[in-house]
């Protein structure tokens, strides 16, 4: 009975504070919310309204792109011995798309304004309701236990500005950089090997930078809910290149980053094998070396977006439709023909528009032969 | 007045006399102050929020005027290699645990007196230097410590400390529970500092309502135990965990208030165990008596 109270007290202050922060003329029942979400019984009252207990990630309804959100948000509600905390909000913000979303700082934030920090968690320490922490211990609580679980250290400073330091501290570039030093720059790992417990081959080759390339993907097409330590911890030196994991979690977890693009059931062999794989190389695997052109390209552009890719056929027409004598540049081969040839179809040169094959000038001439003859003027190295 | 000084001398010494000999020792103790007041006062310590950053500490020693040192030299992680106990310089210490469920990262303590609803070391004290206030804080007066040290064998949670170091007069030293603060209307110098919140502040009442409330809206970050709600008859200072709180070291007192407490068994341990003091005030007083006899009964003659 008397936790009920007690319950209902604090979200009666919850609910005070706000209705304090939003329009007094906000009607609840036409937003568009569950009621349930709020309430446990079918008719709540004045009386009896029959809340539930926080129903933090029920509640919470931000929803904002990252690259929308401020940049910078001073905090300096509580400055005392240290300056104000310039908090790179959009930094952050962006992080968080990789785990836990704007809700995990923004928690109870009902449909409306985002709320501020101060709107429920009171700035003196001694206080009337103590159900809830004070806007110090808010902060604080969000902030230090990402930064602990990387940097293993619970320093002040990686925050807050010491006062004698705030004069250069003045605009953002220079809040940039003097927080830049505190935080550990995150290369971009090239090469991971995983060690796995799978016999028929333990060694999964990951070239990380090389995925990203390939396939056009951000970094929040693969981690999700993740924890800031998987990429930034201290500790574990993330910050080289090349790395070795031993696989732990569960094979279902570990499996579900690739699932999501890859047809892995019965295909095993395709990531694991018993040695280092090689990176991906399009002619030994495939059989078609890419040419200096080809090479700059991510694969969706000839394969498509569609998975698993299709295998297509070698002839540059199957691909190259528009491509006849008048639109193909033919300098960038090398070979920049004369005023005559270039008014030629190609496969009168070209024979079956099969571009590998030695081309044939016998169409016209007899006795000539390329390069013997040039029809034009060499311009750059022959492909 | 020395008439009236040589009564009091006399009734203290007859009644230690009369303990000695086995009977009540009760009525032989200056009675301490054992307020069990309904609007106590308690902190929830919440070890699944403390970060270990030992402001604490810090906090209390300036607070308490033992040499506190630079506040950034409580960055040092290393301290936390070895399991440390309050002691006479530092009244609360932190210390630090593997990892719990829900979490990857390590679990910090923070450790001073429980101020005990039923505090051992008050019945223990044979010169009622020691009470129990109305606010929940369990103090000393350092003018009555003899330094007998019984205070710190009756403590179930081993807190108090002693002066050893301290040659002339030694005192028993703990937390106090920042009496001298709270009576101001200021918070304890630790909850104050806590940059979590780690620590709250409040009636001992709402404190356990609140505990709960917190297990049973995290049941995935807590174990379903709040640490000094029961444990020896319950504490001032309560505990939340996200593991056993015997696997960081808490010890398990059992619910009733601990052994001592109990007049019993106090009784027993007073007619076997004369405390060294009383015996010398019973020699002295004896001896002090002998030499007024003569004088007076030299002035007799
Ligand atoms: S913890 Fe020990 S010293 Fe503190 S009140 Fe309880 S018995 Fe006394
Ligand atoms: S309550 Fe006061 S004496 Fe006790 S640990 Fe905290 S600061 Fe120290
Ligand atoms: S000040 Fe608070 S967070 Fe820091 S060690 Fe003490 S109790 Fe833990």
């Amino acid at each position: 009975m008397m936790k009920n109270i007690l319950t209902l007290i604090l979200f009666f202050a919850l609910y005070v504070s706000l209705i304090a922060q939003q329009s007094p003329k906000k009607n609840y029942s036409k937003l568009n919310i569950n009621c349930k979400t709020c309430h446990t019984c079918d008719v709540p009252t004045k009386t009896d309204p029959c809340l539930v207990t926080c129903p933090r990630d029920k509640m919470t309804t931000v929803y904002q792109s990252a690259d929308k959100t401020p940049e910078t948000i001073v905090l300096d509600q509580l400055v005392n011995s240290y300056g104000p905390v310039y908090f790179p909000h959009k930094a952050h913000a962006q992080m968080a798309e990789m785990g836990g979303g704007c809700e995990s700082c923004h928690h109870h934030n009902t449909s409306g304004p985002i709320l501020k920090c101060s709107s429920c968690h009171e700035t003196s320490r001694k206080r009337g309701d103590i159900g809830i922490p004070d806007l110090k211990a808010a902060y604080h609580r969000l902030c230090i236990d990402c930064h602990r679980e990387w940097s293993h250290n619970v320093s002040c400073n990686t925050c807050h500005v010491p006062k004698k330091d705030l004069k250069n501290v003045k605009d953002e570039k220079a809040q940039k950089k003097y927080y830049s030093k505190n935080y550990p720059i995150i290369l971009e790992p090239s090469k991971i090997v995983f060690k796995t417990n799978y016999e028929k081959g333990n060694l999964v080759t990951f070239y990380h930078n090389e995925h990203n390339n390939k396939f056009g993907l951000t970094c929040t097409s693969c981690h999700k809910n993740e924890s800031c330590a998987t990429c930034h911890d201290l500790s574990k030196n993330s910050n080289t290149k090349e790395k070795t994991i031993t696989v732990t979690k569960s094979n279902s977890d570990n499996h579900k980053k690739c699932s999501s693009c890859h047809q892995i059931e019965n295909n095993c062999s395709m990531c694991h094998q018993d040695k280092v794989a090689e990176p991906f190389n399009h002619g030994k695997q495939t059989g078609w070396a890419l040419n200096r052109f080809h090479i700059n390209l991510s694969c969706a552009a000839c394969h498509g977006e569609k998975l698993p890719y299709k295998k297509l056929d070698t002839k540059c027409i199957s691909c190259h439709k528009n491509w006849n004598n008048e639109t193909f540049k033919h300098s960038i081969t090398g070979l920049q023909l004369n005023e005559i040839h270039s008014q030629l179809s190609c496969e009168d040169c070209h024979t079956n528009n099969n571009y590998s094959a030695k081309t044939t000038c016998n169409g016209c001439h007899d006795n000539y032969s390329f390069p013997k003859q040039v029809p034009g003027k060499i311009v750059g190295k022959l492909n | 007045m020395s008439g009236s000084s040589r009564r009091d001398f006399l009734k203290t010494s007859a009644l230690i006399g009369a303990g000695i000999t086995g009977l009540s020792i009760s009525s032989a103790k200056a009675a301490p102050k054992n307020i069990l007041s309904e609007n106590r006062m308690g902190v929830l310590v919440d070890t699944t929020v403390c970060i270990g950053c030992r402001q604490c500490e810090w906090a209390c020693k300036e607070a308490h005027d033992l040499p506190a040192g630079n506040i950034a030299s409580y960055e040092n992680r290393e301290v936390f290699y070895n399991m440390r106990r309050p002691s006479e310089n530092a009244l609360t210490v932190v210390n630090q645990y593997s990892a719990g469920k829900g979490s990857d990262l390590p679990v910090d303590v923070k450790v001073q007196c429980m101020h005990c609803d039923h505090p051992a070391c008050v019945s223990a004290c044979i010169v009622g230097a020691l009470s129990k206030e109305e606010n929940g804080s369990v103090i000393w007066d350092t003018d009555k410590c003899i330094g007998c040290r019984y205070c710190m064998v009756a403590c179930p949670f081993q807190i108090p400390a002693f002066q050893y170091n301290k040659a002339l007069d030694p005192k028993i030293m703990k937390c106090d529970f920042c009496f001298e603060r709270t009576k101001e209307g200021k918070l304890p110098a630790c909850v104050e500092i806590c940059p979590v919140e780690a620590l709250t502040y409040g009636p001992r009442t709402e404190l356990i309502s609140i505990a709960k409330d917190r297990i049973k809206r995290d049941p995935d970050r807590y174990i379903d135990h709040i640490y000094g709600e029961k444990e020896a008859g319950g504490t001032a200072w309560m505990y939340l965990g996200n593991q056993e709180f015997a696997k960081l070291d808490f010890p398990e007192p059992g619910d009733k208030p601990a052994v001592g407490v109990s007049e019993s068994i106090q009784h027993g341990i007073f007619a076997y165990f004369v405390p060294p003091v009383s015996l010398y005030a019973l020699l002295g007083g004896i001896m002090w008596i002998n030499k007024h006899r003569k004088s007076s009964d030299e002035e007799e003659k």
